[in-house]
């Protein structure tokens, strides 16, 4: 009797277990995608990095004058953090992969931790593996273990990215380490947003505002010389106590391990005393009908995407202000005769003057604007995988007219949220006293969207054409285009072949003229794809996930 | 006119069939049931018709107007109910009944209202918060409100509960008296016998019968149920008719064509009671999917 009751307890203990297994490889799998993508990323930054060190600096002279000018540049601490020893090509790579990587690797912890969390949930899926015999538990830490196994895939990325570029493997393991610490803390936060949040959206608007607060606390603390002790208030800032290559404190880890024991542990209790479905901040469930924007499928695609597309200008103006503020610190004094030659083979001319900091900067708006305007195609593809579509178009409501609607509100607000940049960004400037004309401005936040009407209409071609692989192809298009540009110009690729990414036909507006040529064919080929992509979108059956 | 006419309409996804040379003919003011199991290519059919997938052969025509070619002249005089209500989570009830009668023009708001009241939707909740039947009510109300020449039904009732089923077929009755047309897909059979003037079967893509309710039962077995003072008897095998024992003294014949043969055998036997039916629509429809695969019947 007794052997029969113990056999049948590990019967079940066994089918838990291969459940909770299961669980977290669907997970991995979910995952697959923005995995790999992320593990690439790493691993080119990781490698990239130390080669274009040595290529520029060969000679301890060329080393110390850049030491002694750039890094302490308050603009360029912005983006990658605290150097602390920019002599050998390892603190260099602690500086230039860490800085960057980090804030990756914290987006990933985030995406990862509300994926495998609250999207979950969000979709019932949840509830269907928590009808079976899976506790609550083991399916809470089934998810965590898969994304433990991504942060494993990004560790070894970045490892493998360092020792190809010529960095001793007992560094490159540090070095990745510190950059991957930051993904269980951002996980831990994400697991939180997820309880709290009633939904998917809300738990990424929460954990995103969490990861841009700690980037700005670490900006304030990395650019301010009384405010240095910030750094330890924010996860981004231990990565670089960590000193990978310049005095490791490897007693650093225990913040981070700390930190995101704590997030996971609350995380945990809270699902675990919740209602499954709910988050802790309730969404009302009932309310005053509001029947504003209305009228047509585009009004109501602006209704929906309202929320969105204010982060949006909210987060960009908020940039383009900081680095209008910033560019007045900009002084050519103790730069070298190299470090302006490979400024120049950006394509900037002189990134020392405050409107060449400023151009130079604005190429990152043309980035963030050309994903702003894939996110819209990205969305108008969400619409046709929830079925809403259908509930649309079984409506006196044409094809053309709704994509057309849809590409066409995308383009414009790409043009609100750009034209502010380039104000606020002239706006931040004249506040330091940097004389910078306004046109000139306006034109340079204008200037971001030849190439985001351009990926718009690559990214509804592929919505026409393989709409399953809609949002996969028109990021991935984007980011592979922009690093193409960067890493082909810093490792002196052929001029034809870096010319094939459109990111090499912007001028670098306000140093450099508007190319207008440049600007019209690209505009042209952006309009061509939207034409193609609604003739294709007009014969296709509609598509659902 | 017809208000749904097809020719050899067909469809296939990749190495599947799903719609079979399909030819439907339902005219103006017909209340028509469209049944079949799950799969049956019913979905695929009011896809086809509303043009949101496009045929691989044949064509539809909705009022003569081509149902892939002109997809928007068409809709303007039909509504359409899906299986499963997609809707835009973030919108109230009233939100969505707005939105969706501002894009089809012509709404009957005072209809709308009664339908709101019957079918007793809380039009202050968010579709987020509403359960399955709810936001299924929210599209039968916007549908129904629209007044459309014809309604094209995928599974409408499905999430229901009894009372709102009723509801449900008091709705359809009313559209039927003003001479709307109805498309009703569906697996219910009750349903279907309740409200529609003509039914048609679909098996595997293609439609194995059709004809109004009387034809359909006619060709159907009727069912015989007797009961007898004492032990049923055996008795001999007659031509179109199978027995099964129901019970100790009780015998159940389903006779195909004349009754006579087996009234004769009875004479002799001592039978207490006799009850004779037409077959239900249950069963003639699990007559074509049970029996062979619908060849068997022809």
């Amino acid at each position: 009797m007794a052997t029969a009751a113990l056999g049948h307890s590990s019967a079940t203990g066994r089918a838990q277990l291969y459940g909770t297994v299961a669980i977290a490889r669907r997970a991995l799998r979910d995952a697959r995608a923005r995995t790999i993508g992320f593990a690439y990323l790493f691993a080119a930054v990781a490698y990239i990095q130390p080669v274009s060190y040595r290529h520029t600096y060969p000679t301890v002279a060329d080393r110390l004058s850049f030491a002694h000018s750039f890094a302490n540049n308050k603009a360029v601490v912005l983006f990658y953090g605290k150097a602390y020893d920019l002599l050998s090509v390892g603190g260099y790579s602690a500086w230039r992969v860490g800085g960057i990587l980090v804030i990756f690797a914290a987006v990933f912890g985030l995406l990862a931790a509300v994926r495998a969390l609250r999207a979950e949930e969000d979709a019932g899926r949840a509830e269907l593996i928590l009808g079976g015999i899976v506790g609550r538990g083991s399916a809470f830490f089934a998810s965590m273990m898969a994304i433990g196994g991504g942060a494993l895939l990004l560790w070894v990325a970045a490892f493998i990215g360092s020792v190809l570029g010529g960095l001793p493997a007992g560094g490159s393991a540090y070095l990745a380490l510190a950059i991957v610490s930051a993904v269980p803390v951002f996980v831990g936060v994400g697991a939180l947003a997820s309880q709290l949040a009633p939904t998917r959206r809300v738990a990424l608007e929460l954990g995103g505002a969490a990861v841009a607060v700690c980037f700005v606390l670490r900006v304030i603390a990395d650019t301010s010389s009384s405010l240095g002790w910030l750094r330890w208030v924010t996860p981004l800032g231990w990565a670089e106590e960590l000193r990978p290559f310049t005095g490791a404190q490897p007693l650093v880890l225990l913040l981070p391990a700390a930190a995101s024991a704590l997030l996971i542990v609350s995380a945990w209790r809270i699902a675990a005393s919740r209602d499954v479905g709910s988050g802790l901040l309730r969404a009302r469930d009932s309310a005053e009908p509001r029947f504003g924007l209305l009228s047509s499928p585009t009004a109501e695609a602006l209704r929906s995407e309202r929320t969105s597309m204010i982060v949006w200008l909210a987060g960009v103006g908020a940039f383009s202000f900081v680095v209008g503020v910033i560019s007045k610190s900009i002084s050519s004094v103790g730069i070298s005769k190299q470090l302006e030659r490979e400024l120049q083979k950006l394509g900037s001319g002189s990134v020392l003057t405050p409107t060449g900091y400023i151009g130079f900067s604005f190429i990152f708006f043309v980035l963030a604007m050309s994903l702003f305007a894939v996110s819209q195609v990205a969305a108008a593809r969400h619409e046709e995988v929830d079925e809403r579509l259908e509930t649309l178009l079984a409506l006196p409501v044409a094809r053309t007219g709704w994509l057309g609607g849809r590409l066409a509100l995308a383009g414009v607000a790409t043009a609100v949220i750009s034209l502010l940049g380039g104000l606020l960004a002239w706006a931040g400037a004249v506040s330091q006293g940097v004389s910078l004309s306004l046109p000139k401005m306006i034109e340079a936040g204008a200037n971001c969207l030849p190439v985001a009407f351009l990926f718009l209409g690559v990214a509804a071609l592929a919505y026409g054409l393989v709409p399953r692989a809609t949002v996969g192809i028109a990021y991935g298009l984007v980011v592979v285009a922009f690093l193409w540009q960067l890493f082909g110009s810093l490792l002196g690729a052929p001029k034809w072949l870096v010319d094939a990414t459109p990111f090499a036909h912007v001028g670098f507006v306000p140093a450099q003229p508007f190319r207008v040529g440049a600007a019209a064919v690209l505009i042209a080929i952006g309009v061509l794809a939207g034409l193609v992509a609604m003739a294709f979108f007009r014969r296709r059956d509609l598509t659902g996930a | 006119m017809s208000a749904i006419r097809t020719e050899q309409l067909s469809k296939r996804y990749g190495d599947t069939l799903a719609l079979d040379s399909l030819d439907l003919d339902v005219s103006e003011g017909e209340v028509y049931g469209y049944l079949g199991p799950n799969g049956a290519g019913k979905t695929t059919t009011i896809r086809l018709l509303l043009g949101l997938h496009r045929p691989t052969a044949g064509r539809g025509e909705l009022f003569g107007i081509d149902c892939w070619r002109d997809p928007v002249t068409a809709h303007r005089r039909v509504a359409y109910v899906a299986g499963e209500p997609f809707l835009w989570p973030a919108m109230t009830g009233a939100e969505t009944l707005e939105f969706l009668a501002r894009l089809h023009g012509g709404t009957d708001t005072a209809y709308r209202d009664t339908l709101v009241e019957r079918f007793q939707l809380d039009t202050d909740k968010k579709v987020r918060a509403l359960s399955k039947g709810n936001r299924q009510k929210v599209q039968l109300i916007a549908a129904l409100a629209t007044r459309a020449d014809l309604l094209l039904l995928d599974e409408p009732t499905s999430g229901l509960d009894p009372l709102m089923e009723m509801a449900f077929r008091q709705s359809v009755t009313e559209g039927k008296e003003r001479g709307q047309s109805v498309f009703l897909s569906s697996h219910i059979l009750s349903e279907v016998e309740a409200v529609c003037d003509r039914v048609g079967i679909l098996r595997a893509g293609k439609l194995v019968d059709e004809g109004t309710l009387a034809e359909l039962r006619h060709l159907g077995a009727q069912v015989v149920e007797v009961t007898f003072a004492g032990a049923a008897p055996k008795l001999p095998p007659l031509e179109g008719v199978r027995v099964a024992p129901a019970g100790a003294s009780a015998l159940r014949f389903e006779v195909s064509g004349s009754i006579a043969p087996l009234i004769a055998a009875l004479a002799s036997e001592p039978v207490a009671t006799l009850t004779s039916r037409e077959p239900s629509l249950e069963e003639v429809f699990l007559h074509h999917y049970d029996h062979g695969d619908g060849r068997a019947r022809a």
